[in-house]
């Protein structure tokens, strides 16, 4: 019992990185139906500019965090700009912005390489790398600031879609562009918005797990691939469908890697299998998305 | 007539160069060669069906230790090992293809990406089977009728490989299926309505161009003679993905010429701007989705229409 409440903690921290890579792809996927393979890269990046902020610079945490997110806001509103908005107002088929945004993952990916070098760099937690220990739940800080970021990521953009002017035409995108823009709704400056957005969470899940796996240019492809393993577990159609994904995700994997008794090797590809099997048996995820009233 | 003196003419061509190279040229011509081969195959996949389909390098993985093991292993001769290797590349392909192919949109390069990574991991796992993480080496390629095949008949084994392979998918490409995956890829609901089986064309369209990069994997085996897990991983599922973008997706000229270009990019800039070759690859996609979705062939196309002269691009 004791192994399962250790095990809890960490779950709970990964989950919440999953859950978050799973909200960068809900953001941009929902309003625009794109899927952005860049969204691990954008982590990337996020966790270099806590490698430059926090173990260069030496700024403080928050300052850096919040400098951080700003870069990660402008860099995914400049990805809209320069690579989405040109092919949409074309009228290119919808496969056309998803292949750019794959060209830009190899951009991001190079630039890094090229800029700070092949190697890992460490990144600093928030609050050094002690442990917290609440009775029998125990675990290290990082991991309860990792939940406690998170859920107020996902409090606010719950708050966002369910009690905002805002948030409600980004939903009104979602469930029909057209009738949206007839309504008045600006679909360029939602789309900018939800790029934004996106990649200032996925920086942000990238900046938090950093201190763990270090900042290092390959490290998105395993982030993108949790991500929207979480996704498509969750639904892409909810904000909430993101967490759950990213809490069964994170579960299965560390029950199978603690308890099932496979190689470790082996249970790296549960998470997969999950893809597959979800992907076959139930696309639309656990959570549907809420369809307009007739 | 006229099409197979040309397809004879190329080979013989194509051939004769693989005579004439030294050690390391031979190396790069047949591993282009092989790209050829496989843009050809992907580009019928992505480009004529329409599937967004990240495995096709995969089956190209399974068709490499698919003949090592089947031969080195379970000691089967090597016309056996090849039929048996490509009856299990098409099952395979069938069992992916069955239920993935229903999926719509993205999903199905989802599922295809799962199915990737998944082949990875248990490449890792696979124990003295599969080598594990160090992969399969020290073999060679056993005698064919008590004969020993030299280096330059290889290479014109691969060369005949990739001119058959363009020669079928030629021929299915104009025949009543080629129109078929071109409508299902178009519009699905339409070719529905028109009287095409979507589910059974989607499925052949799959199967078989991953049989075809099974075929051109178990060539490969013998190219480097050795197999291991990261040759096989996503990066040169997405490098495949360029190659057919930026030569012009749809078009057989276009897979070559994308296959050709993207493959000796590399090898021309590494040695001038070290590293940077990836970034200006990157870039070059971008710009090619950006600014020329009809591709390299695409450009030619205008100029042979007189393009410049005309100004702007249609």
């Amino acid at each position: 019992m004791n192994d399962f409440l250790e095990l809890t903690v960490g779950a709970l921290a990964s989950g919440c990185i999953y859950a978050l890579a799973a909200l960068s792809y809900l953001l941009i996927t929902r309003p625009t139906g794109i899927i952005n393979f860049a969204v691990g890269e954008w982590s990337m990046l996020g966790a270099f500019g806590g490698f430059l902020l926090l173990s260069k610079a030496g700024l403080p945490y928050p300052v850096g965090i919040v400098l951080t997110l700003a870069a990660m806001f402008l860099v995914g509103w400049s990805t809209e700009r320069l690579t989405v908005r040109p092919l949409v107002e074309r009228g290119a088929p919808p496969l056309a912005p998803i292949l750019a945004l794959l060209g830009m993952l190899v951009v991001f990916r190079e630039t890094v390489s090229l800029a700070i070098g092949p190697d890992p760099q460490p990144v600093p937690p928030a609050f050094g790398f002690g442990r917290l220990e609440l009775g029998a739940v125990a675990g290290s800080y990082q991991s309860f600031f990792i939940i406690a970021v998170t859920l107020a990521v996902f409090a606010a953009v719950w708050y966002f879609f369910e009690r905002t002017l805002a948030g409600k035409s980004f939903e009104a995108v979602a469930i029909d562009r057209r009738a949206a823009a007839l309504m008045g709704i600006n679909l360029r400056r939602t789309t900018a918005l939800a790029f934004a957005a996106s990649a200032a969470v996925a920086g942000l899940a990238g900046l938090l797990v950093a201190p763990n796996v270090s900042a290092h240019y390959l490290m998105g492809l395993p982030l993108a691939i949790q991500g929207f393993t979480a996704l498509v577990i969750g639904g892409v159609g909810r904000v909430e469908g993101a967490l759950l994904g990213g809490m069964i995700l994170a579960f299965v994997e560390q029950l199978t890697v603690r308890y099932a008794p496979i190689p470790s090797g082996l249970a790296m590809g549960v998470p997969l299998v999950l893809l597959i099997v979800f992907l076959l048996v139930r696309p639309t995820g656990l959570l549907r998305a809420r369809e307009a009233l007739a | 007539m006229k099409q197979l003196l040309g397809f004879v003419a190329a080979a013989v061509i194509l051939s004769a160069i693989g005579f004439s190279l030294g050690s390391y040229q031979t190396d790069v011509y047949r591993k282009m060669l092989l790209w050829v081969t496989l843009a050809l195959s992907y580009n019928f996949l992505f480009g004529i069906a329409g599937q967004v389909a990240f495995s096709h390098f995969t089956f190209y993985g399974i068709g490499a230790y698919a003949i090592v093991i089947l031969i080195f292993q379970l000691g089967l001769p090597l016309p056996l090992a090849v039929l048996a290797g490509i009856a299990l590349c098409v099952a395979l392909a069938l069992a992916v293809a069955i239920p993935a192919t229903r999926l719509e949109g993205f999903y199905l390069a989802l599922a295809t990406l799962a199915f990737a990574q998944l082949f990875i991991v248990v490449l890792d796992e696979g124990g003295s089977v599969t080598g594990s993480a160090g992969g399969l080496a020290n073999y060679r390629l056993p005698d064919v009728f008590g004969m020993k095949v030299g280096a330059p008949v290889y290479t014109a084994l691969i060369v005949l490989l990739m001119l058959a392979t363009l020669a079928l998918l030629w021929r299915l490409d104009r025949s009543y299926f080629g129109r078929a995956c071109r409508a299902v890829r178009d519009d699905a609901e339409a070719a529905q309505a028109m009287g095409v089986n979507v589910a059974k064309t989607k499925i052949i369209a799959y199967t078989l161009t991953s049989a075809l990069a099974g075929i051109a994997g178990m060539a490969y085996a013998f190219v480097d003679n050795t197999v291991n897990p990261p040759i096989f991983g996503l990066q040169n599922s997405f490098l495949l993905l360029f190659m057919v973008i930026v030569g012009g997706s749809g078009r057989h000229a276009g897979a070559i010429v994308g296959a050709v270009l993207l493959y000796l990019m590399p090898l021309v800039l590494s040695p001038l701007i070290g590293h940077h070759h990836a970034l200006v690859f990157g870039v070059f996609m971008v710009v090619v989705v950006l600014f020329q979705p009809k591709g390299i062939i695409g450009l030619w196309d205008w100029l042979k229409a007189g393009g410049l002269r005309r100004g702007r691009i249609a």
